[in-house]
């Protein structure tokens, strides 16, 4: 049984999800950050995953090859919406009209990405949970 | 001349059924690491009906005059391989991805517990083989 397989597989994915819970808590927290060290409001990032093939052992067949495939980040990229325009004169980063730029960050968006890469994770780790009782069965038999 | 079987036949399809369910395993794994993966296909490993073909050997065999011949038609549980089908998304709304988590975790318990299950069985007879060798002792 190939177990380190499933091991990679789930393990990537896990990886990239925290990836993702990485991202969403930098969001949450720069939420209210107006001025950053390049210029402007703090702009959201967002993760993009993409399937990835796994190193495979020459036994197994091509087909498998193509189906057994683990995740990655290809990139994080800067949302380009708009950034937030808040009336508020007294703030120092305000502009002339007395409007203030805001991160274009939405806290509930946030929130629910948050629990998916959570969930995710769990789903993951439940995985990795089975293929190892899996191998531990298997090393009974021989008991 | 015929090989020597070490194995019974239940004792090779336990096996045979080990490892694709393993196989599957793989599958099933790859699939929820990509539940969020835009335009990922989940893949479906079908293995059952050709093992159940072996099996029960239904279907007509070639006939052979010499122990060296290959028999054609259905053929024995050690060359069941199964294959993979992907299942592109029926809905193209979101990312185009067609996996749904729960049924993969339900999949990858029934998997698991058929394995265990199989593991189990194998477990029984090679202690049932034991307890025979050592004439009862």
């Amino acid at each position: 049984m190939d177990i380190f397989t499933t091991f990679a597989i789930s393990s990537s994915a896990m990886k990239a999800q925290k990836i993702r819970l990485d991202t969403v808590s930098s969001n949450l927290a720069n939420a209210e950050t107006t001025a950053t060290p390049e210029g402007g409001p703090y702009k959201k990032k967002s993760v993009y995953f993409q399937s990835k093939p796994m190193d495979f052992r020459e036994h197994l067949d091509s087909a498998l090859q193509s189906s057994a495939q683990g995740v990655e980040v290809t990139q994080i990229l800067e949302d380009q919406d708009p950034p937030r325009q808040v009336y508020n004169p007294a703030h120092p980063d305000a502009g002339e009209d007395g409007y203030v730029a805001m991160p274009n960050v939405d806290v509930l968006k946030e929130m629910v990405d948050m629990m998916s890469a959570t969930r995710s994770y769990q789903a993951n780790v439940t995985t990795i949970q089975a293929a190892k009782r899996m191998a531990q069965k298997a090393l009974e038999i021989g008991r | 001349m015929k090989p020597i079987q070490l194995a019974d036949p239940i004792s090779a399809l336990l096996t045979k059924s080990m490892d694709l369910r393993s196989i599957n395993q793989q599958v099933l794994a790859a699939n929820i690491a990509n539940a969020e993966t835009p335009n990922y296909a989940p893949a479906r490993f079908h293995f059952a009906e050709a093992l159940q073909q072996a099996m029960t050997k239904s279907g007509v065999a070639m006939q052979t005059t010499d122990e060296q011949h290959i028999t054609g038609g259905p053929g024995s549980i050690a060359d069941v391989s199964g294959r993979i089908v992907r299942e592109p998304a029926t809905n193209p709304l979101g990312d185009n991805n067609g996996v749904s988590v729960d049924e993969e975790m339900v999949a990858l318990s029934e998997n698991q517990l058929m394995y265990e299950t199989a593991a189990q069985l194998l477990k029984k007879r090679m202690t049932m083989l034991k307890y025979a060798i050592s004439g009862g002792q």
